[in-house]
């Protein structure tokens, strides 16, 4: 019901790259800013911003190595700071003066994750000092979800299909699609991440339901070809 | 020397006080809770569903993980004890799932081809809020007692609780963070289990008895084992059979 909404509002803003997301989940959020980074080994790397201050944030993160994104992708959860200007001790000392130099006054941000694969945060930014309500935060979750999707995507390079479309076929939860992108990483000698892209592109070419075909991969009746 | 239900259920308390220090894990209460239930109330399966932003009943915890046991949770989704449990908040005792006349069809007949008969649901309440459910099934047909029925409730109760962990009991928000914690790290396991099965050639159910065991004799969360599979820095052929 909850991420339908926000699939059908993305679809209406029309987004198709990575930078609309980070445009739609400002606009869907109602918040100054939003900005997304990738986190690998070597840190974080700015990937996509909604506006000059989001993309600031994202910048500082990777140059200093500090901030809310690296702190949620390492604690595997949201992370607030509701008053960058307050007296909040230690806290990323470097990130904190640069985001208020840049016109942020409050940042949160929450782990793009799906399991065990993690892949970076989404961050966004107020221009005034102040908690995020109950609806954005629950709505920051569901966004974040929803973006780790089209982030996998985007870096298998299989982009089959409009943003809403891919969203909408994934469906509601089920165990059998997180099996089978586990069983389909060793099939396919490829990261569990990208099985589970692979299961996607697989069931978007047939025109089948994700969890059908997961459902067929973890009893063996079918099995994706390299 | 027979241990008494009581000393068993203030045996499972001190446990599970164990488990909330430390390196906290949400998936490995539930594990424990749902592995205690069974132990007392001579259930023969128990298992632990949250529902997520979206309301749908996620498996979270499970004394089996056979894909047959696992359906049986999902399917709720569409009817069952469980569904009704977390739309009323209120308890589902169902002592004969073999009498004529069940609301939910499709669930009586799946869970009497999988062997049970009797099935109980139990909410995971927190104030006005309802969670998800504590699921219990029997292959005998009977009722629970009126002791084992309020104690499973405490179990229950538990699980609502341990979800607070780390969260101020108004706080909205620090709740819907740990919720989704919780969530992902039933995903990690769920992949890690793909993974360990198709390597070793062996059933879900055997996938994840392994993943238990090594966590457990490692004394290391599950969800971490987990994720130590999935990015491959913990082979599936470590975990002893």
């Amino acid at each position: 019901m909850h991420r339908d909404r926000l699939i059908a509002m993305i679809a209406a803003l029309g987004g198709s790259s990575t930078r609309d997301l980070c445009r739609a989940c400002a606009e869907v959020l109602g918040v100054s800013g939003a900005g997304i980074s990738v986190i690998g080994a070597a840190g974080s790397e700015p990937l996509c911003a909604s506006d000059s201050t989001a993309a600031r944030i994202e910048e500082l993160q990777y140059t200093l190595g500090e901030g809310p994104c690296v702190e949620a992708h390492a604690r595997r959860g949201p992370v607030a700071e509701p008053d960058l200007g307050g007296d909040a001790g230690a806290r990323w000392p470097g990130f904190r003066a640069g985001a208020l130099a840049a016109g942020a006054a409050a940042v949160f941000a929450f782990p793009l994750r799906v399991g065990a694969v993690r892949i970076g945060s989404l961050t966004v930014y107020q221009d005034a000092p102040g908690p995020l309500t109950d609806d954005q935060h629950r709505d920051a979750l569901a966004m974040a979800e929803v973006a780790v999707h089209e982030l996998l995507v985007a870096q298998a390079g299989d982009a089959t299909g409009g943003t809403a479309d891919r969203l909408a076929a994934l469906g509601a939860y089920r165990a059998e699609v997180h099996q089978a992108s586990g069983m389909i990483s060793v099939q396919l000698d490829v990261s569990v991440a990208e099985g589970l892209v692979r299961l996607r592109a697989h069931a978007f070419r047939e025109g089948r339901p994700l969890a059908d075909v997961a459902a067929d991969v973890v009893a063996h009746r079918i099995r994706l070809e390299r | 020397m027979v241990v008494t239900r009581s000393e068993r259920l203030a045996q499972t308390f001190v446990d599970l006080a164990d488990t909330l220090v430390d390196e906290f894990d949400v998936v490995d209460l539930y594990a424990l809770l749902a592995e205690r239930c069974v132990e007392l109330f001579d259930a023969s399966q128990a298992g632990l569903l949250l529902a997520d932003a979206d309301g749908t009943l996620r498996l979270v915890a499970a004394t089996n993980e056979a894909i047959e046991l696992v359906e049986l949770f999902q399917l709720q989704n569409d009817e069952g004890p469980c569904l009704d449990c977390y739309r009323s908040g209120e308890q589902v005792l169902v002592d004969d799932l073999g009498r004529g006349g069940t609301p939910w069809p499709l669930f009586a007949r799946v869970a009497r081809e999988a062997g049970f008969r009797s099935v109980n649901a139990f909410p995971l309440r927190l104030r006005d809020r309802v969670l998800g459910a504590l699921n219990l099934f029997d292959v005998a047909p009977r009722p629970l007692d009126p002791a084992d029925v309020a104690a499973a409730q405490a179990m229950a109760d538990i699980a609502s609780i341990g979800l607070l962990q780390y969260a101020a009991l108004s706080d909205a928000q620090a709740l819907a963070g740990q919720l989704t914690a919780a969530l992902e790290s039933r995903i990690a396991i769920e992949q890690a289990k793909g993974v360990i099965a198709e390597r070793l050639g062996v059933g879900m159910d055997e996938a994840f008895d392994r993943l238990r065991r090594y966590a457990r004799s490692h004394r290391r969360p599950l969800s971490g084992v987990a994720e130590e599979v999935v990015l491959g820095t913990l082979a599936p052929s470590d975990l002893s059979a």
